[in-house]
């Protein structure tokens, strides 16, 4: 039994049981901090199960309540080079964070490079050297684990500490103020599209890969 | 998703053009037991793993096709989330797992008698694969067996 995103896909690899959810990718269940909303759809989708002969795709009477919004669609046109420090950003959000995180039971999603979040000015350095020189490493990359794959870990847990510092400061925000915030304020943001832009100025297309996924 | 005409051409062509495998047949298995005494286990698609465990690989050609195990007593605080894809707002993944991993809701649907049981794991498998041939042929038949093992009577399939 499963949910379905695209509509057009299920009809073509026909599960057996798929519930059609007309929500934004990212969404699936319908809305965050919403556990009614979401066991509304559960309950649709293991109604499925009643059905005596398959394959079944059925259409879950949902509203998409908000526009699909997306990081790398947000568009953004203020410099963020406001002369901020990025690792005295960094520790300036350090005390919204841990609210987060204590608010929350634990529930973070910062961890993907294993680097303790109060040692973050170390990681802010290893991307400041890889935007200036092209290259640069840091001793809490495992063996088996590339440069540039290192380097998505690390923004993939600078974007999640800066998302939920802001979450727990203003705890209303929309989607897309956070990512305007993030994108076009913030001197951690303007490191990350530096080191993209370092390599996207390579002939390598897997780092271009690489920094596609990193500044968005 | 909304569907693809509610969508920007650019999002309409990319989802359109997308290596979707078509397939003639359905397998079909009716439920083996009532929806109240059946053990059912989550199958995400949302990259995620154990605190600790390896992160999924970005640039896995075609796709990371491995999966994580995710025992279901697991602290929530000790899930993470390596999804390579960009294609999405991760911020309702950060709100609240539940979007698309709902183990909290599982274990309501538990109290409330609606579901019998929790399986002992969840799996999680990397989501944006573009050549599934591997998941097809060994890992998918993997996760099959071991829920097999583990008697499980429901696969509830999330992606994100």
């Amino acid at each position: 039994m499963s949910v379905a995103l695209v509509r057009e896909h299920a009809e073509k690899v026909k599960p057996p049981r798929a519930l059609f959810a007309p929500f934004p990718f990212g969404h699936t269940l319908g809305r965050p901090n919403d556990p009614e909303y979401q066991h509304k759809v559960i309950a649709a989708a293991f109604d499925l199960l009643n059905r005596p002969s398959g394959p079944v795709l059925e259409d879950f009477d949902g509203e998409v309540g908000e526009k699909l919004v997306q990081a790398s669609a947000i568009e953004v046109s203020v410099a963020s080079s406001n002369g901020t420090n990025p690792a005295d950003e960094l520790t300036s959000m350090r005390e919204l964070y841990e609210r987060w995180v204590a608010d929350h039971d634990g529930r973070t999603m910062v961890g993907l490079s294993g680097i303790p979040q109060r040692r973050y000015r170390g990681t802010v350095r290893f991307l400041e050297e890889y935007a200036e020189n092209g290259a640069a490493d840091i001793k809490e990359r495992p063996e088996d684990v590339a440069v540039p794959q290192f380097m998505r870990y690390c923004v993939d847990d600078l974007k999640a500490f800066y998302y939920e510092a802001r979450m727990a400061q203003r705890s209303n925000a929309t989607e897309e103020e956070i990512h305007t915030w993030f994108w076009g304020e913030t001197a951690i943001a303007q490191l990350i599209k530096d080191v993209a832009k370092r390599m996207n100025e390579t002939d390598d297309a897997d780092l271009k890969s690489f920094a596609n996924g990193l500044a968005r | 998703m909304p569907r693809l005409e509610a969508l920007s051409e650019v999002e309409r062509k990319s989802l359109s053009f997308f290596p979707c495998m078509e397939f003639d047949q359905t397998p079909w298995v009716p439920l083996s037991k009532d929806l109240s005494q059946s053990k059912v286990a989550l199958i995400s698609t949302a990259g995620l793993h154990v605190r600790g465990d390896k992160p999924f690989i970005s640039d896995f050609k075609g796709g990371d096709p491995s999966f994580r195990v995710i025992p279901s007593n697991t602290s929530p605080a000790d899930i993470l989330q390596s999804h390579v894809s960009i294609g999405f707002d991760h911020t309702g993944f950060y709100k609240d797992m539940n979007i698309a991993f709902p183990i909290d809701r599982l274990q309501e649907l538990v109290e409330r008698g609606v579901i019998g049981s929790v399986s002992e794991n969840h799996y999680s498998f990397m989501g944006a694969i573009r050549d599934p041939r591997r998941i097809i042929e060994d890992t998918g038949p993997q996760v099959a067996q071991l829920l097999k093992d583990e008697g499980v009577n429901i696969a509830f399939l999330v992606p994100i």
